[in-house]
């Protein structure tokens, strides 16, 4: 299209003041993972890791939803979003239920049809009846929030076999991660298209846009078909999450996710917003939980997690305030470095707390029972907990924890014995282990609660996992960066083609393999899940 | 308007009256309603409908056909027709809906169709009719007007159908629990009117109604805790008001926030030293509980006070924002800030004044809900958070500022309490009053509060 290049270099500009922006929730990531490293050691495993995806990723793609439609301005604020997922997911249940949806195709075609369908339905209410989108959005959270009910009065039912695996979370590579990431490369890949430089145009001017020639209308719709599609996926993700239907549970969804958008930079004004705050913004969310939760706060749990939230909330949206002031010295710390930075000291920290904090024994696999999932308010198990998990080697016996070590873990070879501290293996991308055990990135076994037995090599992935997960994640902001900075930068476009496809090619032979999670990682994978 | 149409017209509307008070004769028979009822109710439907048909099918045929003569005399019938249905699409869509939602209701309900639910029905087409041909007069306060023509449907349709619907106990009990809604929602009337959202207003609530309760646990007097849990509600407001000052389009965010972290921490607060987090026990003082219970007495007279005091709060709003000059400049500000501005009003005195009123009456809420349920609650709160958005809206005060009040929020109040008890009375449950919320806030708001099309502010 002629008109994707005058739009061009205004937009780039803006993405750079925008990106300003970026560092708050940065700041705040970095900051809550490294008091969560070191209050529980059972972050940084693969278990850990992947039941905080399992967990994360509803929530993040909620946020997405928003960001979506909160780009494209008139304070448009979706605060039917919760009901919305909670819709599709007690239909999606009960449907499934009188066999109407068997194929997992269908399944996952119902739920974002339904989610593009809702959306496109109050952007034509927007368009053409012209009511401010609020309105339009409480009254669906209104509807949507009765309508669940009548649908399915209180929680229950079963989803289907193949997605119960889904939610297992004892490995970082699932089915709702490949959908976590390949949302955000889509989000990626649509900044690159000139309707997104008309959104954020509309967005922040929307009598610009209109009389530069825009076609407002069709821009706000896509908006809020996008908007529909991540809310399918969040619908999707959550309801392999919760493995059941529940129809209020959803609807508490719209003010944690409205509250990660603001957190990840976004305005609600319009035309500022974008994929990497709204993930940085939910996992801050969940972090926040998290690290609350290492602390025994006992029936006050909730409350003050209720505090945490809304100081934060409210700090970091004054931060937001106070940024323009002291622009001048911003301007110079690009976010792509600032995030290299930063997440280096939280390496630095990971392996500290990794090797120096760790003590032989007893407390040596404490913490590792936290694989269970943990629903977005719920505590994680306290670090420290008695629940054991040992560091098993292949081969060698296993180490355990005294006491009731034993519960769950089997070791190729034998049962295994309260006895010798074992000498782990060192992972290739480890530094050679101290002789005490090193657990965080070692130990990966899940929890004693999981009836899967525990793959002899898993523990060896967890590092690896670990880190392979900071590089690809490096490696989205370096792409986002230079893709969004460099005017010449075009040529890169192919590269980010590439990527895609080849996360698509994993994602296909994920798929293929009926037993679906844990493919990547080996062969000792292949006996995890409950398939 | 030619002959042969005004004579078609005629007859149409004869046997349309005819059918209609027809289907009304037999299901009367039929469902064995006594005959005196049915003969009664028919002459009735049939009047009322031919009544209408005639009054308005010359008005509108009128229209027509004045528009026909000015494309230069084309008399075809068909395009009279066109021209009809062009102008008065939203009440032909209207009426559609209406009946489809009839037949909808009939199809899958059993017992639905009955002579009480057509009249009903009637009843409400008429009112649709009527409002949409009045409103042409009514330029200034149309949401006002709309508004309480639903009131007048819900009220004679909620009196047809429920038992007892206009007892004075049950009118009572619908003030009681709007004289709630009514206080809730006096703030977040006046920050609209500035163009800002308060979404604490349901946490302060919970928050002073747990903090009351645990005050006057701790020994201090009733009345000074009641003082100071406002003064509280005013800091909190002020808070509010002071923070989101910078951030006006994300106030809805940034009073959420505060208002998480002031229900956390009241919570703190309470549960210290208590075995049982998150519950207060205390007792209320017989003062507070008779200001808010369904059988207190006002000097003696069989109505609560709450109801006496949202009357009071309510005229003096309304009155007060008329003809002070607080109130004046609040719609000055909300109208324009530049202008506003210009005339030196402090953009910043009324935002932060208008969030302070919000979260002292939030807490003069949460403290009359106390002694309304006897027992403290952090969630008592919580039916009121999108509540008060929808009063607000319903009512017809603009979320963008500068239109609207507090009489119009008082119309929304009572159209949603009379709603609630009608649906309460014909046995829905809570999810259905919810859905049926949220479907009658969006037609409403449409019928006057449709922003004008982006080419029109080029």
């Amino acid at each position: 299209m002629s008109d994707s290049l005058p739009t061009a270099t205004p937009l780039r500009a803006g993405a750079a003041a925008a990106s300003t922006y970026l560092l708050v929730p940065i700041m705040l990531f970095f900051a809550l993972l490294i008091v969560a490293v070191l209050r529980s050691e059972s972050l940084v495993t693969s278990a850990g890791l992947g039941s905080a995806v399992i967990v994360v990723t509803p929530l993040v793609l909620a946020t997405y939803a928003l960001m979506a439609l909160a780009i494209a301005g008139r304070g448009t604020v979706d605060l039917s979003i919760g009901p919305l997922i909670g819709f599709v997911n007690v239909t999606l249940i009960q449907l499934f239920d009188q066999q109407f949806l068997d194929s997992p195709v269908a399944f996952v075609l119902y739920a974002l049809a339904v989610g593009v369908a809702y959306q496109l339905v109050m952007g034509l209410i927007i368009v053409f009846v012209r009511v401010q989108p609020i309105i339009v959005a409480l009254s669906g959270y209104l509807a949507l929030s009765g309508v669940n009910l009548v649908i399915m009065q209180r929680p229950g039912g079963v989803a289907p076999d193949w997605m119960q695996s889904w939610g297992l979370g004892i490995s970082v590579f699932s089915p709702v991660t490949l959908i976590l990431i390949l949302a955000t490369v889509a989000w990626l890949l649509f900044t690159r298209t000139a309707f997104y430089g008309h959104l954020r145009l509309m967005g922040s001017d929307e009598r610009a846009a209109f009389t530069s020639g825009v076609r407002i209308n069709v821009v706000r719709l896509g908006a809020h078909a996008i908007g529909g599609l991540f809310a399918g996926l969040a619908a999707l993700t959550y309801t392999s999450l919760i493995s059941s239907g529940d129809p209020t549970q959803g609807t508490t969804y719209t003010l944690i996710a409205v509250t990660a958008l603001v957190l990840g930079g976004a305005s609600l004004a319009g035309g500022r917003g974008g994929v990497i705050g709204s993930l940085l913004g939910a996992v801050n969310i969940y972090l926040i939980t998290y690290v609350l939760a290492t602390f025994n706060f006992g029936a006050v749990q909730s409350f003050v997690t209720d505090l945490a939230y809304g100081t934060i909330l409210v700090l970091s949206l004054l931060l937001t305030v106070v940024l323009p002031h002291i622009r001048g010295v911003v301007r110079s710390v690009s976010p792509l470095l600032f995030f290299a930075v930063l997440s280096l000291i939280a390496l630095g920290v990971i392996i500290h707390a990794t090797y120096d904090y760790s003590k032989p024994g007893a407390e040596a696999g404490a913490g590792a029972g936290s694989s269970g999932i943990t629903v977005l308010g719920a505590e994680p198990a306290a670090p420290a907990s008695d629940s054991g998990s040992g560091i098993t080697v292949l081969g060698s016996g296993s180490s355990a924890p005294a006491g009731d070590a034993g519960t769950g873990i089997t070791v190729l070879g034998g049962p295994t014995e309260p006895a010798v501290p074992a000498a782990p293996a060192a992972p290739a991308a480890a530094p050679p282990p101290q002789p005490a055990p090193a657990f965080i990135f070692e130990a990966g076994s899940p929890a004693p609660d999981v009836e899967a037995p525990v793959p002899p090599s898993a523990p060896r992935l967890a590092g690896p996992l670990a880190i392979a997960g900071l590089l690809i994640l490096s490696l989205l902001v370096i792409l986002r960066t230079m893709v969004a900075q460099a005017g010449a930068s075009r040529s890169l476009a192919p590269l980010v083609y590439v990527v895609v496809a080849a996360v698509v090619l994993l994602g296909v032979y994920a798929a293929a393999d009926p037993s679906g999670v844990g493919l990547l990682g080996g062969p000792a994978a292949r006996t995890e899940g409950r398939g | 308007m030619s002959p042969a149409t005004a004579t078609a017209l005629k007859w149409t509307g004869l046997a349309v009256a005819a059918i209609v008070a027809g289907v009304g004769l037999i299901f009367g028979f039929y469902e064995g309603v006594p005959a005196q009822q049915v003969i009664l109710y028919t002459a009735a439907t049939f009047a009322l409908v031919a009544w209408v048909w005639r009054s308005y099918t010359t008005r509108w045929a009128e229209g027509a056909s004045a528009v026909e003569a000015s494309r230069e005399g084309a008399g075809s019938r068909r395009r009279a027709w066109r021209a009809f249905a062009r102008n008065y699409r939203w009440i032909i869509a209207g009426l559609v809906v209406l009946l489809a939602v009839f037949g909808i209701c009939s199809a899958t309900i059993t017992g639905f169709f009955s002579v009480l639910n057509i009249i009903s029905l009637l009843v409400l087409i008429g009112l649709l009719v009527f409002s949409s041909f009045m409103s042409r007069f009514v330029v200034e306060n149309r949401s006002a007007f709309i508004g309480l023509t639903v009131l007048v449907g819900l009220f004679v349709v909620g009196s047809l159908k429920v038992e007892g619907f206009v007892y004075a106990n049950n009118i009572k009990s619908m003030l009681l629990f709007a004289s709630f809604l009514g206080l809730a929602c006096v703030g977040q009337t006046m920050v609209a009117l500035l163009g800002g959202l308060d979404l604490s207003i349901p946490f302060v609530i919970g928050a002073a109604n747990v903090g009351l309760l645990y005050l006057i646990g701790l020994g201090v007097p009733a009345w000074f805790a009641v003082v100071l849990i406002i003064l509280l509600g005013v800091a909190i407001g002020l808070l509010n008001g002071f923070l989101s000052f910078r951030l006006q389009g994300q106030a809805l965010i940034l009073t959420l926030g505060i208002g998480f972290a002031v229900s956390g921490l009241t919570q703190i607060l309470t549960s210290l030293g208590s075995r049982f987090a998150g519950n207060v026990f205390g007792s209320v003082p017989e003062w507070l509980s008779n200001l808010a219970a369904m059988n207190g007495r006002t000097f003696g007279l069989e109505v609560p006070p709450v109801i006496v005091i949202w009357l009071v709060v309510a005229a003096l709003l309304i009155v007060g924002m008329k003809n002070t000059v607080y109130g004046r400049y609040l719609y000055a500000l909300g109208g324009n800030r530049v202008s506003a501005a210009r005339l030196s009003i402090s953009e910043r005195g009324y935002w932060t004044a208008a969030y302070a009123i919000s979260g002292g009456v939030s807490a003069m809420t949460g403290a009359l809900l106390l002694g309304w349920s006897g027992g403290g609650f952090i969630g008592v709160g919580q039916p009121y958070l999108f509540m008060t958005l929808a009063a607000v809206v319903i009512g017809g005060t603009s979320l963008l500022g500068g239109h609207g009040g507090y009489g119009f929020t008082v119309i929304g109040v009572l159209v949603l309490q009379v709603l609630t008890s009608f649906l309460v009375g014909i046995g829905l449950d809570y999810q259905w009053q919810q859905f049926i919320f949220g479907l009658l806030i969006l037609p409403m708001v449409a019928l006057y509060a449709r922003s004008p099309h982006i080419r029109t502010q080029v």
